[in-house]
């Protein structure tokens, strides 16, 4: 037996125990990824060069409005790993985070702010023609001192 | 218990150090990028390359496989799906490391482990993706990816300057926007044809590679498996971008070799340092430089 590596059975739970954890995180990611909006290629599901919906043809959209003020803002340095994290995947939990950074940003510079909107959007290419057409997948409203409003 | 983790196995059934040295060079060549995490794998991962008793130690492999679990969820979502083979692959280690016959455990754990994680690739590119089967996928990554650009270069016949031209075409407007003079696509027969070569290789490829692990080892299957893992990592990651994975399943493929089989295992070995090659030399951007001179 010692000559021979694998013949099958070998090692019981000691084998198992890896590719079961794999399956079990790949189901979940499987799950994310159907109810979720998660990106096939993160999560540890191997979705990976599988679809054109990657995180680089995902992006968010962050609004701001306070009484005298109603505007899109870009993604500062300080919003990027947020911003990423929510474009991924676009749950509840990503998308207050990110709108906590904006509001704890707005206010270090001042500047008015009572609700954050934060839109997920992605890139999706024709069958035939390829032609790209940007798709909005989530609107997120996020009010400042209340609990994160339900989507639209 | 505690002792049995610390201590190194006995040899005579152990686990190659060939599994366990590259195992440890894959953490060095791709350091994690969380800033209290990656010194300690970088520290484990020398001194188990300096040290056979650290190497063979269970332990060593469990701290590792916790650390990456930890930078897994610190970073969630945003892990690389390596990154988790990675970690299932050094708790592989350090349970094999920790059974009466290491070696068996290892080789069987490495085939299951490349069986899910191939079984999960196929499901995803066959049933779940919208776009991979109808060729979506590949006709627009060879155009948009700009690590795949050379290729398309070399292997679709376009020109530079087709090239930027489908970009542009490519690129989205704004919902309702349109262009008065709308940049024009140019997909050469040639180009279509890689992208379909591509598609569907690499679900063929995959999906044998993950019968072939899954189904109980026979010695016919077992060399085909070999050939097939190693078809794989020699095709794919000469375009391929990401190194990081062929590493782990030409170690991964090491582990499954039997103990007489010493030219599979320079073969995985000669796979190893060759995606090396092909992640240090732009060898398709020298080629299409060539091509379009």
């Amino acid at each position: 037996m010692t000559g021979s590596v694998d013949p099958g059975s070998h090692g019981g739970w000691r084998a198992l125990l890896p590719v079961t954890l794999l399956v079990a995180v790949a189901g979940v990611q499987v799950m994310l990824a159907t109810t979720a909006g998660l990106s096939a290629w993160k999560g540890g599901g191997f979705g990976m060069f599988s679809t054109t919906d990657d995180g680089g043809r995902r992006y968010v959209r962050i609004f701001v409005t306070a009484p005298e003020r109603s505007e899109e803002i870009s993604i500062a340095p300080s919003l990027e790993d947020a911003a990423r994290r929510a474009a991924v995947l676009p749950r509840d939990a990503q998308l207050s985070t990110l709108a906590r950074r904006v509001v704890e940003r707005e206010r270090r510079y001042q500047r008015p702010v009572d609700a954050v909107r934060i839109q997920n959007w992605r890139v999706e290419y024709a069958k035939e023609t390829l032609a790209a057409t940007p798709r909005m997948t989530r609107e997120f409203l996020y009010r400042v001192d209340a609990i994160a409003a339900p989507d639209r | 218990m505690w002792t049995r983790l610390l201590r190194p196995i006995d040899d005579g059934h152990g686990v190659p150090d060939s599994v366990l040295t590259l195992t440890a060079i894959v953490l060095l060549l791709r350091p994690l990028d969380v800033w209290w995490v990656a010194p300690i794998i970088i520290a484990a991962a020398c001194l188990s390359l300096l040290s056979r008793a650290v190497r063979h130690a269970p332990i060593t492999w469990m701290l590792i496989a916790l650390l990456i679990a930890t930078r897994i969820v610190v970073v969630w979502p945003l892990s690389d799906n390596h990154i988790y083979l990675l970690a299932y692959w050094c708790l592989a280690i350090g349970l094999a490391l920790t059974s009466a016959t290491p070696a068996a455990t290892l080789s069987r754990g490495s085939r299951l482990l490349l069986g899910g994680a191939f079984a999960m690739a196929i499901l995803w590119k066959a049933v779940l993706s919208p776009d991979y089967v109808d060729g979506r996928f590949f006709r627009v990554t060879l155009l948009t990816d700009e690590r795949f650009a050379d290729a398309s270069l070399v292997f679709g016949g376009l020109s530079r300057e087709q090239m930027k031209q489908n970009r542009e075409f490519l690129k989205p407007l704004p919902e309702g926007a349109a262009l008065l003079t709308p940049p024009s696509f140019v997909e050469p027969p040639r180009l279509r044809a890689f992208a379909i070569v591509a598609t569907w290789g690499g679900l063929i490829l995959e999906g044998l590679i993950a019968v072939a692990c899954l189904i109980p080892p026979r010695a016919r299957l077992d060399l085909a498996r070999h050939a097939l893992l190693l078809t794989f990592c020699f095709t794919t990651y000469a375009l391929a971008p990401v190194a990081g994975f062929g590493w782990l399943l030409a170690t991964m493929g090491v582990a499954q070799c039997r103990p007489g089989q010493s030219v599979l295992r320079g073969a995985y070995v000669a796979v190893f340092i060759l995606i090396l090659m092909y992640s240090e030399i732009p060898w398709t951007g020298i080629l299409a430089d060539w091509a379009v001179r």
